[in-house]
């Protein structure tokens, strides 16, 4: 081809890397989070809509559910608008959100292995897991999962449970997971009753909250809840450590929840969606 | 004079009849393929695996994905012909320097899945540089599609440049035209038309690896099937609807190749 000079390609792919290596040894930004969010006047929140009721699409595209009446209420009280994004689940639970949202109001459970990543509000709410099995398993008690396979959704603490890895970092009494379990997963909660109802029998328990077991009973599905639930879990609101710093605004949001506490708005909004009270502490 | 309106009548009675046969052999092409879709509705109709309703009220925000879905392809691969030129170019260069920089592209990219590389642009970008994150989640997914199906479609742009006969290129630089000129003049447009219908058939592939863009959360076809059908627990219609749409795209776009590759080689048609 053409004659070239010979050092240019070279010298261009340096200059390259050495602005690459420059931009690469630049911090992030230590601003405040809440001074953030009040300055662009808006809030953006995380959601999953595969999950009704806390979070599901309606009809004409708009999201609707607990979570995001929960969320669009937080953001009321702050005086900024809300806009949503729909990352995948485990991108919200591993925290580096990289400044993509502000907040998750997504029913994640606090657990001190998340921690390290996100900073939690207190509680909202909370839900009991519920293991369930097909009505003509035979099996009648927890002890008759020993052995087998259990199905529960990707990242979730359904899934830690039966790992054995689960962590509140309260002295809440959990249920020991049936001997010698395994876990199996399928991209969300409802893909393992779905599962069943499709003829499959790859595995024999199936392990969600309490809302999602009832709603495929609700709907027909061939599933029976077996037992009392097996723990309990102090649902919160999420924020990214790694990003900008979310101190201030966790105080803020956390007197806010207080106030819907006292005013009864966020018992409201959960008979509304559940039908029953959900947000005060059940048990030890 | 008799002779000549028997060989007329003949002629036209053998392009009747190869008229007729043609037509003959595509109705029956089509009603074999009219039973072979009923028998796969039917089949999943019988085992009650398909809901009217649930269909009739999700169809329209499952079908708002197909602008998405067109949107990202099309993008994607203008794009990545772009990529595609440069490595090709890059792979024909006498530098070392540039052939290695082209030959590491082509081989890294083909040798990791492209899931992979989607989920990478989208977690480590940020890493590098904060200012990252801003990028739209869709620019993020074409520009993966794109850097993806570049490094595949570099050995079709190389091939079809290589197609050209040595005598052009001898005959330009004897009329004093320099390389770069030769190349944008004489060289490029004819390997246009030779790589054309591989770039077709890039397309349409790329139609369905554009679904693997949902998994960074941009709102195409597969996406909201996900979601439309998840939460009621019939993820198997929505996901027969978004294959069915698919398919349909595919089809559109295989005819409409067909067209353009006809219009292409109509100069070497004979009238």
């Amino acid at each position: 081809m053409s004659h070239r000079t010979p050092g240019l390609a070279k010298i261009g792919a340096l200059a390259l890397i050495a602005a690459f290596a420059a931009v690469a040894c630049a911090g992030s930004s230590n601003d405040d989070l809440l001074a953030k969010v009040k300055a662009a006047d808006k809030i953006v929140m995380s959601t999953d809509p595969e999950y009704p009721p806390q979070s599901s699409l309606a009809a004409d595209g708009s999201y609707e559910g607990f979570d995001i009446d929960v969320g669009t209420e937080i953001a009321k009280r702050l005086g900024v608008e809300i806009a949503f994004e729909t990352p995948s689940w485990e991108a919200i639970t591993a925290g580096s959100w990289a400044g993509r949202w502000d907040f998750s109001v997504g029913s994640m459970t606090i657990t001190t292995d998340r921690e390290k990543v996100i900073s939690f509000s207190s509680p909202y709410y909370y839900t009991p897991a519920q293991m369930a099995v097909l009505p003509d398993s035979g099996i009648t008690s927890l002890d008759g999962l020993a052995g087998k396979v259990i199905c529960v959704g990707e990242g979730t603490t359904y899934l830690q449970w039966l790992d054995g890895t689960l962590d509140f970092g309260t002295a809440t009494p959990q249920t020991k997971p049936p001997e010698g379990a395994t876990a199996t997963t399928l991209k969300s909660d409802r893909n393992c009753a779905e599962s069943w109802q499709a003829g499959r029998r790859d595995f024999d328990g199936w392990l969600s909250s309490v809302t999602t077991v009832q709603g495929a009973i609700d709907a027909g599905l061939p599933v029976m809840k077996l037992g009392d639930p097996v723990f309990s879990e102090p649902l919160a609101v999420a924020f990214d450590k790694g990003g900008a710093d979310p101190a201030s605004i966790v105080t803020e949001v956390n007197k806010l929840l207080d106030a819907m506490r006292s005013d009864g708005t966020l018992k409201a909004l959960s008979e509304k969606w559940f039908g029953e009270d959900l947000t005060t502490k059940v048990g030890g | 004079m008799a002779t000549v309106e028997a060989s007329a009548a003949m002629v036209e009675a053998i392009a009747g009849a190869r008229r007729r046969d043609q037509l003959r052999f595509r109705s029956i092409f089509f009603a074999t393929w009219l039973v072979l879709v009923g028998i796969i509705v039917g089949g999943l109709a019988a085992a009650g695996k398909v809901d009217l309703e649930f269909l009739g009220e999700h169809q329209a925000f499952v079908l708002g994905g197909i602008p998405v879905t067109i949107l990202v392809a099309a993008s994607s691969i203008v794009i990545a012909v772009a990529f595609a030129i440069i490595g090709a170019l890059g792979r024909l260069s006498t530098n070392a320097v540039i052939y290695g920089l082209a030959s590491f592209y082509v081989s890294l990219v083909r040798g990791t899945p492209l899931l992979v590389q989607i989920l990478f642009v989208y977690l480590a970008l940020p890493q590098i540089w904060i200012e990252f994150a801003k990028i739209p989640l869709i620019a993020l997914g074409i520009f993966a599609l794109a850097f993806n199906y570049g490094a595949y479609m570099t050995e079709i742009f190389r091939a079809g440049i290589q197609a050209i006969p040595r005598g052009q290129l001898e005959a330009a630089a004897a009329i004093g035209m320099t390389g770069r000129l030769t190349m944008r003049r004489i060289i490029l447009p004819q390997a246009v038309r030779i790589v054309t219908p591989a770039i077709g058939n890039e397309f349409i592939a790329m139609i369905k690896d554009s679904a693997l863009v949902s998994i960074i959360g941009v709102q195409e076809l597969l996406w909201r099937a996900q979601r439309a059908g998840t939460p009621e627990f019939r993820l198997l219609e929505a996901l027969l609807l978004a294959a069915l749409v698919y398919w349909i795209l595919t089809i559109v776009f295989s005819v409409l190749q067909d067209r353009l590759e006809k219009r292409m080689a109509e100069s070497d048609r004979r009238l």
